[in-house]
C-alpha cells in the first residue's frame, strides 16, 4: 500500500479549507451560471422549460441557482459581496438596478441590443422605463406585471356590480354594498410589507400624479408634502370605514389572494401575478376572477398605472459574457418562450411579437389597460433608492396597523427618508 | 522523538486553525475592516469614513429600539427556559407516573431547528385559524383574538415564548444531570432534621445545583446571541421593526438598505457585547470552580 508522506498530508490539510475561498459556483466550460427567483407560485417549472428550450436551441448549458423571492434580494448581495455574482441574474427594474449600476457592478448591453435589433422587438414604453440607465443599456425586460383590483366575479355580481366602479365615489359605495352584504371588501395581506404599496402608489398617482410621485421617489418632494398627508388621509378614511380585512399585517399576499377566492373578501388590489396563482389553485379567469382599474379619484390627473419588470441582467464580471448575451437575447426575442412564459407566470411580455390573443381574457384586458394608460410608473419599492423603500415599506405597516398615527408617522418618515437618501 | 511529536501535532492542527482561520477570524477581521468604510455590497469602490459608521449609531433611533430587544431577548432567553427548566427537572426526578416519556417529550424540541419551530409556532399564533385563537375564542369568544406576531406589544414576546418552549428541554437534562449528583442521603438529613420542602431546595439543592446552573445559563447566553433564526422566521423583525434585535438590525442595515459599511460598525458593537458578557461569564465560571473544583 502507497505511504502517504507527511508533506502530501499537511499539504492536504491546509488545501482542504483554501478550497472554500474559490467561487461559490463551479461553472463547466461553455455553461452560463444563472440565479433568479422564479421559484414556487412564481413559476420555477414554466421557466426550466423555458431554458431547455435556450439550451436546445443553442448548446449552451445553464447552471441555475433559484432563490426563493424575498431570500434573492439578499442572496444577490451577498454574492455580490463575496465577488460570486452569477454571469445572469433576474432582477427588478428601477431604482435597484440603478443602484448596481451606480455601483459598476453590471455590463452594459448596448451592442447586444443593437445587433439583435431588440428596439423592434421590445414595446418602446417599456424599453424606455426599463432598461436605460444612466444612458445605457443593461436589463432586458423578460416579463411585466400590472397592479390592478382583482376581484371575485362572484362576489361582487352578488352585490349588484354591473360595471366596475369608475370614480371613487363609486367605489367608496361599492365597499359600502359589499360591508352591508356582510363580505369584507378588500383583502390585504401585508406581513411581508410590499403589497401595501400598490395602495400609497395608486392613491398618491389618482391624487398628485405621476410627476410629484416621481419626484418624491427621486428625493426632490419630501413626505411632509400636503400632497403625500392627503394621500394618508384617503387611505385612512378606507380604514376608517371599515373597508379592509381585519390584521392585514398578518396576512401575507396568498392568505389575501385565497380570502378573495373563497369569498370572504371581494377584491384585492395586487399584480398580475394573481393570476398565474389563482389559475394554478384551479380558479377560470374571467369566470371565477377579473379586475378593474383603479378608480379615478381626481380630474385632470394622468391616467397611470403600475407593475414591476421582471428583468435579466449580466453581472459587469461575468466568466462567460458571449453566452450570457446569447441568453438574454434568446429569452426575450423569441416570441414562443415569451408567449409561455408569459402565460405560466401571470405576465405580460414586452415582446411586441408575442400575439395579445395568446393570453387568457384577464391577461388581454390587462395588456389592453397598459397600452391605454397615459403613464407607467414603477411599484414604490422599485421606484426609490432601496434605503428609502425600506423607510417607506415599513411606514405602510405602521400606518396599517394604527391608521390614527398618520400624522406621527408622516413626521418621523419625513426625517427618515430625507437621512436615507443622503446614504 | 519530541521533534517528531511536535511536528505531528502542527500536522493535525493546520486543518482545524485553517477553518478557524478562514470561517471566523478572517470575517472577523473583515467586519472590523469594513466598518470603517461606506461600502454598499456591490460596488468594489468604497471609501474610508473613518469612525463615520459607529458616530451614526449614536443617533439611530432604530438601533436604540434594537439594543432595547436585545436586552429584553436576552434576559427572558436566560430567566424563562433556566426557571422551566429547573422546575420541570425537579418535577421529573421525583418518582411521577411516565417522567421517562415527559423528559423525553420536553427534550424532543431542542433536537428540532429554529426554522422548524418557528414554522410550527407561526401556525400556533395565525391570526385566524392558529391553535391559540382557536382556543381563546372557544374558551371567550371572539374579544380576545390577537395577531400575535403582527402586533408591535405582542411580537417579540411570542418570539421568546416559542424561544423558550424549545430552549427549556436543554436547560431541563442538564438540571437532572445535576440533580443525581446530589447525594440522597443528605437530603434525608434535612428531612429527619426538620427542613421544609422549600428550605431543602432552596438551602440545599439549588446550591448544588450552583455548577449545573452555570452551565445552563452559558448555554442560554450564548445560543440567545444567536438567536437570529427564529426572529427571522416567525417575524422578520416586524412589524415595523417592533421586534428587531440588533443581529436582525444589522441584517437589515445590510442586506435591506445595502449600507453593508454600517451594518459591519452595527456588527462590531453586537461582537464586543457578545465579548463583555462572555468575559463575565468566564469570571464567574472561575468563582464556581474554586468553589466546588
Amino acid at each position: 500500500m502507497k505511504q502517504i508522506s507527511r508533506r502530501g498530508v499537511l499539504l492536504g490539510s491546509l488545501a482542504v479549507p483554501m478550497l472554500g475561498m474559490g467561487r461559490m459556483a463551479w461553472a463547466q466550460a461553455g455553461e452560463v451560471t444563472i440565479s433568479h427567483y422564479f421559484t414556487g407560485e412564481l413559476g420555477l417549472k414554466a421557466f426550466n422549460e423555458q431554458v431547455a428550450k435556450f439550451t436546445e436551441a443553442t448548446g449552451i448549458a445553464m447552471k441555475e441557482s433559484p432563490v426563493g423571492h424575498e431570500d434573492f434580494k439578499t442572496d444577490i448581495l451577498v454574492r455580490a459581496a463575496g465577488n460570486s455574482l452569477p454571469d445572469v441574474f433576474s432582477y427588478w427594474a428601477g431604482a435597484r438596478v440603478q443602484f448596481i449600476v451606480d455601483s459598476n457592478a453590471l455590463h452594459p448591453i448596448d451592442e447586444m441590443w443593437a445587433a439583435n435589433g431588440l428596439d423592434a422587438v421590445i414595446a418602446k414604453p417599456v424599453a424606455d422605463s426599463a432598461t436605460l440607465y444612466n444612458g445605457k443599456r443593461y436589463l432586458v425586460p423578460f416579463n411585466y406585471h400590472y397592479a390592478g383590483m382583482f376581484y371575485n366575479v362572484k362576489v361582487l355580481a352578488d352585490a349588484g356590480m354591473t360595471a366596475p366602479p369608475a370614480t371613487w365615489d363609486e367605489f367608496l359605495a361599492l365597499c359600502e354594498t359589499l360591508k352591508g352584504k356582510g363580505v369584507a371588501p378588500i383583502a390585504l395581506g401585508s406581513k411581508n410589507r410590499w403589497p401595501a404599496q400598490f395602495w400609497f402608489d395608486y392613491l398618491l398617482l389618482r391624487t398628485a400624479g405621476p410627476d410629484y410621485r416621481a419626484k418624491l421617489m427621486a428625493g426632490e418632494a419630501k413626505y411632509s408634502d400636503p400632497e403625500v398627508a392627503a394621500t394618508l388621509a384617503m387611505w385612512k378614511d378606507l380604514f376608517d370605514k371599515g373597508c379592509f380585512v381585519e390584521n392585514a399585517n398578518a396576512d401575507d399576499w396568498t392568505d389575501a389572494s385565497d380570502k378573495v377566492a373563497r369569498g370572504e373578501a371581494a377584491m384585492t388590489l395586487m399584480g398580475t401575478w394573481i393570476t398565474g396563482y389563482w389559475n394554478g389553485n384551479g380558479l377560470v379567469p374571467g369566470q371565477d376572477y377579473d379586475f378593474f382599474e383603479f378608480p379615478k379619484v381626481k380630474d385632470g390627473v394622468p391616467n397611470a398605472v403600475v407593475g414591476p419588470v421582471d428583468g435579466l441582467v449580466i453581472a459587469g464580471n461575468a466568466a462567460n459574457m458571449e453566452g450570457a448575451e446569447k441568453f438574454l437575447t434568446f429569452m426575450v426575442s423569441d416570441s414562443g418562450v415569451q408567449a409561455a412564459w408569459a402565460n405560466a407566470q401571470g405576465a405580460l411580455s414586452a415582446n411586441v411579437n408575442v400575439d395579445p390573443a395568446s393570453y387568457n381574457v384577464v391577461m388581454q384586458k390587462a395588456a389592453a389597460t397598459v397600452a391605454a394608460a397615459e403613464a407607467f410608473a414603477f411599484n414604490y419599492d422599485l421606484a426609490t433608492p432601496p434605503p428609502v423603500a425600506e423607510v417607506g415599506l415599513s411606514m405602510f405597516t405602521r400606518f396599517i396597523d394604527d391608521p390614527s398615527q398618520a400624522e406621527a408617522i408622516l413626521t418621523q418618515v419625513a426625517a427618515d427618508a430625507e437621512a436615507a437618501f443622503k446614504t | 522523538m519530541e521533534q517528531h511529536n511536535r511536528f505531528w501535532r502542527v500536522v493535525l492542527l493546520a486543518a482545524p486553525l485553517g477553518v478557524f482561520g478562514i470561517f471566523v477570524l478572517w470575517p472577523l477581521f473583515s467586519s472590523f475592516y469594513y466598518s470603517l468604510t461606506d461600502w454598499n455590497g456591490f460596488d468594489p469602490n468604497y471609501s474610508f469614513v473613518g469612525f463615520d459608521n459607529f458616530a451614526k449609531i449614536a443617533s439611530d433611533r432604530l438601533f436604540l429600539q434594537a439594543a432595547i430587544n436585545t436586552a429584553i431577548w436576552m434576559v427572558a432567553a436566560i430567566v424563562l427556559p433556566t426557571t422551566l427548566g429547573l422546575a420541570l427537572a425537579l418535577l421529573l426526578d421525583s418518582r411521577v407516573l411516565g417522567a421517562r416519556v415527559f423528559k423525553s417529550i420536553f427534550y424532543l424540541p431542542i433536537c428540532l431547528s429554529a426554522v422548524i419551530v418557528g414554522q410550527i409556532w407561526i401556525w400556533i399564533y395565525q391570526a385566524d385559524w392558529g391553535l391559540l385563537n382557536t382556543i381563546i375564542t372557544e374558551v371567550t369568544g371572539e374579544k380576545y383574538k390577537y395577531a400575535w406576531l403582527a402586533k408591535p406589544d405582542t411580537a417579540l414576546w411570542s418570539v421568546i415564548v416559542a424561544w423558550s418552549w424549545q430552549q427549556t428541554g436543554l436547560a431541563m437534562v442538564i438540571y437532572l444531570a445535576g440533580l443525581t449528583a446530589i447525594p440522597g442521603d443528605l437530603l434525608e438529613v434535612c428531612e429527619i432534621e426538620g427542613a421544609t420542602p422549600w428550605q431543602r431546595f432552596r438551602r440545599v439543592v439549588l446550591p448544588l445545583l450552583a455548577p449545573s446552573t452555570v452551565v445552563v445559563v452559558a448555554l442560554s447566553v450564548i445560543n440567545s446571541l444567536k438567536g437570529f433564526d427564529i426572529l427571522y422566521i416567525m417575524t422578520g423583525g416586524g412589524p415595523f421593526n417592533s421586534s428587531d434585535t440588533l443581529a436582525m438590525h444589522m441584517y437589515n442595515e445590510s442586506f435591506k438598505k445595502y449600507l453593508m459599511g454600517y451594518g459591519a460598525a452595527i456588527s462590531v458593537v453586537l461582537f464586543l457585547i457578545a465579548m463583555a458578557i462572555i468575559g463575565l461569564y468566564f469570571r464567574q465560571l472561575r468563582k464556581v470552580d474554586r468553589i466546588y473544583g
